[in-house]
């Protein structure tokens, strides 16, 4: 195939010396198929955070100059029982308390009981993500795929007696094996960095101290990354109602849901129960779903969803939940009431875990939605407590948290002031068909640079053509006019977010619309699209008469 | 628009000139290369003619079809089928997701060829479409030089017409081959694997390339029984020699039978099949039995000769990097010229050549960091150098980042272990092979599921020279796979270019 490629002579360096090479790399052994998850568990620092030396250096001068030693004044003669206590073992936590170990601090991290449902004493080491968020929802995401796969194997000759069915109950009992699974490892992992776990939950008593179910452990520096949970909203009946910690475990499958909410995890929650067969009704209280993004895709997910048979009432907010006497709920709204559902599901936002924290008391400032205000350092107001991850309410996506997390071990133990750098962070809906998406919208782009080029494809994938199914592929790439970079790329479609992530490095990069072109495609492959978008669908100019006048007045001279 | 025919030393022709050839260019073979050509040669205002012989999904010296290989014989049928073998492993997985499947379920390989073979036709039809819509004039035929200027296409009909061009290209692609064993006739090649009537319970497969380890994918994802011989002690030749073992491993894990250093000495037609006997003495008795060892391209009946076109020692036309052959105004793109046998390379060609010839721009096609992919299942895609190729050119150290993970889709597999037990041994790796001075990444390698997809943003920023801080400093998207690619932060290994393992332990 590629002919000019030379014939490697056949080593041996891949077998037994690698395997011994990667189990030296790996705190468990490979054996545990768990552990190689990519769940970036696994290896210890040298991520680079600036994006040049010389700004790496800039920094920090200005860091040194401008700000306190990071006890700021506690008598550093003082014993602590911790150089750094981290309370909230999630994401963010467990990344902080790792990386700072590795520096050689001391580290303890402090955790609620495993439960699938938080709360005030509920929560797991591993978090929201592991437990209650990014992992159980794709692997229901996965459970629920099926369905649309029986479909497509239809056209592809595939043949069975019966349709298939999902059995809930064994499909819970396998991902709660899984999560359970999870938590040990991530307890492994802390364990294996030498990082101290204590379980109960902890409260700030005073800025180098922090209590946990009455016993007090002092530490140099605290950080709070307990994270945030879902809010459901004060209407009448909303005891009934459920959120998404509750979504992912329920003792039964909904016959029929209201989904009320219009973000991502409304999205990925209605696909989920549309792909295991339940009737589901998506609530929301604006036109179109997924505010924040780009208008195309708002527009373009919804109709596929709707394709797959799920029922949007927009511009319908709840007023109240029913309970009837044969047990099912209605959902009272502005534009009147939907009834016979089996479930209602707020996934009307989360909040930041900030109560019962002991932060008022200690003069830590919170923003009006009550999460923890922080500075590019990820300090709060008080210089010896800082603050990573959902609490802050910056960036809410692991990834981001987990940077966080890496950039304030750096900072505060590896003498290395570290800003978590938010350009271009790249993110993904797990929808039925999924979105991925990187840097500006379009109207973002417009916004902020005036003149953008757009290039868009939608198209139907070689597997629909197939399958007779009726999915379509779009994808976009938002570029600057005058620079030529590319400053935004969006797709919804089978295999989105994983295509994105490549792209997004190159976004990142500051790419340009040239480079995309130059690069050959991988064929067949929806993702070569990206780099075969000759034409551009339009071309936005923020001034039209006067960019007219130029060109006719060059035009002249020549 | 006014035409240009600005090519480095040539003096464009004056209208008068020009006005004696019926096209200013003519393509012969309406693949994926000489389409482009065409009809990028159009727009630039250029008049042209294109000859290809009539549609068969089996080719031959007198078969072949709009849309060549890719869309007929190669690429786009072949994915189809990956899709279908694909589904059927899926299946099997949707159990431990709590899904009630029937134990027994079928597949029926008539229903899905023709369903592939109305895909073909439709899409023949769009390129057909395409040609038109360029305003390319489309001739149903075989054709051949006559003299530097002049092309002769043999109709169906078996009439000759002969049209004079300012401009040849030479887009007729290549062939599967079988090589000179006793017996051959009764093996088959990947154009009549894509359209067989029967599905073959088992196979033979015969070569350790790609399309080697695609059909061996395909038929064992459906249910055969496949062997797998090749010469080497590991499969795809040229790709890195870990990513190799783990193709290997995979398919082995998948129930493919694998025959390293074996190839076949006869084969005879019996009673039950088609028997081979290998080199080894071993006798396998099958319903089919591929060759799929090779590609040759089509140059034999073009003529070539009588205008002197010069042929490199395997057949395929001689270009300088403009694709231009030693005739001045003939030229080649495509898998006729043996450079980098893929579709999209061929497209590259193509509208490189109708830049330099009718854009007035003379511009050379990039072979750096052309990345690619096996449809294996589950599939193999890289770009840029392998490990190997990275020591053998780097005067520094080698740095290899490796990520081996079970795919969080197979981890909830736990109570149902055994009836997917293979699946679950199946790991997905990822590689950087990464300049160590520099920092610049010169190779990255995956194989796993969604490969290809994911490969393909990783080509763009590896093109441009990305560092590994670069790929370092861009944020995850969590849960996938991809985001490994830019969470590798150990080291697995450094290699000194001599090729001398540098471990750290």
């Amino acid at each position: 195939m590629v002919s000019s490629l030379a014939a490697p002579k056949l080593t041996t360096t891949f077998s037994s010396s690698t395997t011994l090479l990667f189990s030296k790399n790996l705190p468990l052994s490979l054996s545990n198929p768990f552990l190689s998850l990519p769940l970036n568990l696994t290896s210890s620092v040298t991520h680079l955070h600036c994006r040049s030396l010389s700004f790496c250096h800039r920094h920090r001068r200005g860091f040194v100059a401008a700000s306190a030693e990071p006890d700021n004044g506690a008598d550093s003669a003082r014993k602590y029982d911790f150089d750094l206590f981290t309370i909230g073992a999630g994401s963010g936590g467990v990344r902080a308390a790792r990386f700072a170990a590795n520096f050689g601090a001391s580290v303890a991290v402090c955790e609620l009981p495993f439960s699938t449902i938080s709360s005030e004493t509920g929560g797991g080491v591993g978090g929201t993500c592991v437990l209650r968020g990014c992992v159980p929802k794709k692997l229901l995401v996965y459970a629920s795929k099926y369905s649309h796969e029986f479909d497509e194997s239809h056209g592809f000759g595939w043949k069975y007696d019966s349709e298939p069915k999902n059995d809930w109950s064994t499909l819970i009992a396998n991902k709660n094996a899984e999560l359970q699974r999870l938590t040990g490892i991530y307890k492994n992992i802390l364990k294996n960095a030498g990082v101290s776990l204590i379980e109960g939950r902890g409260k700030i008593v005073d800025p180098h101290t922090v209590d946990v179910d009455g016993k007090l452990y002092s530490a140099r520096n605290i950080l709070i990354s307990v994270g945030g949970r879902p809010f459901i909203p004060d209407i009448p009946g909303s005891e009934y109602a459920i959120d998404s910690d509750a979504a992912l475990d329920l003792p039964s499958k909904p016959e029929k849901i209201a989904i009320i909410g219009g973000g991502y995890i409304a999205l990925e929650f209605a696909g989920i129960f549309s792909g295991l067969t339940s009737e589901v009704h998506v609530f929301i209280r604006q036109k179109k779903v997924l505010r924040g993004f780009d208008e195309e895709i708002r527009d373009f997910v919804a109709e596929q969803m709707s394709v797959r048979g799920i029922e949007f009432h927009t511009e319908e907010s709840p007023q109240a939940i029913i309970k009837v006497a044969d047990g099912s709920l209605s959902l009272k709204t502005n534009r009147g009431t939907v009834d016979g559902f089996s479930h209602i599901m707020f996934a009307t936002g989360r909040r930041p875990n900030t109560k019962n924290l002991g932060l008022e008391a200690m003069g830590v400032k919170l923003n009006k939605n009550g999460a923890i205000e922080v500075d590019e350092y990820s300090r709060t107001s008080v210089p010896s407590i800082w603050a990573v991850g959902d609490v802050t309410d910056r960036v809410n996506l692991t990834p981001v948290a987990l940077m966080e997390g890496g950039a304030l071990a750096k900072t505060i133990f590896h003498n290395e002031p570290t800003k978590p750098d938010y350009r271009a962070i790249p993110s993904a809906v797990f929808s039925q068909p999924p979105i991925g998406q990187v840097g500006l919208s379009e109207e973002q782009a417009v916004e902020q640079y005036g003149d953008v080029d757009i290039f868009t494809a939608n198209f139907r994938p070689l597997k629909a053509t197939l399958s007779g199914l009726p999915d379509r592929v779009f994808m976009k790439l938002v570029v600057c006019a005058k620079t030529n970079k590319v400053v935004g790329l969006h797709m919804c479609g089978e295999d989105s977010p994983e295509i994105v992530q490549g792209f997004a490095v190159a976004v990142k990069a500051g790419l340009t619309k040239a480079d995309f072109d130059a690069t050959v495609g991988i064929h067949p492959t929806a993702a070569e699209e990206f780099v075969t978008m000759r034409t551009p669908t339009r071309k936005i100019r923020s001034s039209p008469e006067g960019k007219t006048d130029s060109e006719v007045k060059a035009a002249a001279g020549v | 628009m006014a035409r240009k025919m600005l090519i480095d030393g040539e003096i464009t022709q004056t209208n008068e000139e020009e006005a004696h050839y019926d096209f200013d260019l003519f393509v012969i073979g309406a693949g994926s290369g000489g389409v482009r050509a065409s009809r990028f040669s159009a727009n630039y205002g250029a008049k042209v003619g294109i000859c290809e012989l009539p549609f068969h999904p089996i080719s031959s010296e007198v078969i072949g079809g709009v849309g060549g290989t890719c869309v007929i014989r190669g690429c786009v049928p072949k994915k189809i089928l990956v899709y279908g073998a694909s589904l059927g492993g899926e299946i099997e997985d949707a159990r431990s997701y709590g899904w009630e499947v029937n134990e027994k379920v079928d597949f029926n390989w008539q229903k899905l060829l023709h369903k592939k073979t109305d895909e073909i036709l439709r899409l023949n039809g769009i390129y057909k479409r395409l040609l038109t819509n360029a305003g390319v004039k489309l001739f149903e035929g075989e054709g051949k030089l006559v003299g530097p200027n002049e092309v002769e296409v043999t109709q169906l009909d078996g009439t000759k017409l002969s049209y004079s061009a300012k401009h040849i290209l030479i887009a007729t692609g290549s062939r599967a081959q079988r090589p000179a064993i006793p017996g051959q006739e009764f093996a088959i090649t990947s154009d009549e694997a894509l359209s067989l009537e029967e599905f073959p319970k088992h196979a033979v497969v015969l070569g350790g390339g790609y399309i080697a380890v695609e059909f061996a994918s395909i038929w064992r994802g459906m249910g055969a029984t496949v062997e797998l011989l090749f010469r080497k002690e590991l499969p795809l030749r040229g790709f890195d020699d870990e990513m190799r073992a783990v193709v290997a491993r995979n398919m082995e894990g998948r129930g493919v039978n694998l025959h390293p250093r074996t190839t076949i000495t006869e084969v005879i037609k019996t009673e039950d099949g088609v028997k081979v006997t290998t080199d080894h003495g071993e006798e396998i008795t099958a319903d089919v039995v591929l060759f799929a060892t090779g590609r040759a391209p089509n140059t034999k009946r073009l003529n070539l000769e009588a205008v002197g076109v010069e042929l490199d020692k395997t057949g395929a036309v001689k270009v300088d990097e403009y694709s231009r052959t030693n005739i001045p105004n003939i030229w080649a793109v495509g898998d006729v010229t043996n450079r980098i046998n893929l579709t999209p390379v061929a497209l590259m060609e193509g509208t490189y050549f109708a830049k330099t010839v009718f854009g007035g721009q003379p511009s050379k096609p990039d072979y750096r960091d052309v990345p690619c992919a096996v449809f294996a299942i589950p599939p193999l895609s890289v770009v840029g150098l392998s490990e190997e190729q990275a020591i053998e050119q780097a005067n520094g150290d080698i740095s290899v980042f490796t990520s081996t993970f079970n795919p969080l889709k197979n981890t909830i597999s736990g109570i149902l272990l055994d009836s997917i037990k293979h699946r679950r041994q199946e790991k997905s790796v990822m590689k950087l092979v990464v300049d160590a001075e520099t920092d610049k990444v010169l190779g990255a390698s995956m194989c796993g599921p969604d490969a290809p997809e994911i490969m393909q943003g990783i080509a763009v920023a590896l093109k441009c020279g990305a560092t590994k801080a670069q790929l370092d400093s861009t944020v995850g998207i969590h849960p996938s796979a991809a985001e490994e690619f830019v969470t590798m932060r150990t080291e697995t290994r450094r290699v000194s270019g001599s090729g001398k393992p540098k471990t750290n332990l």
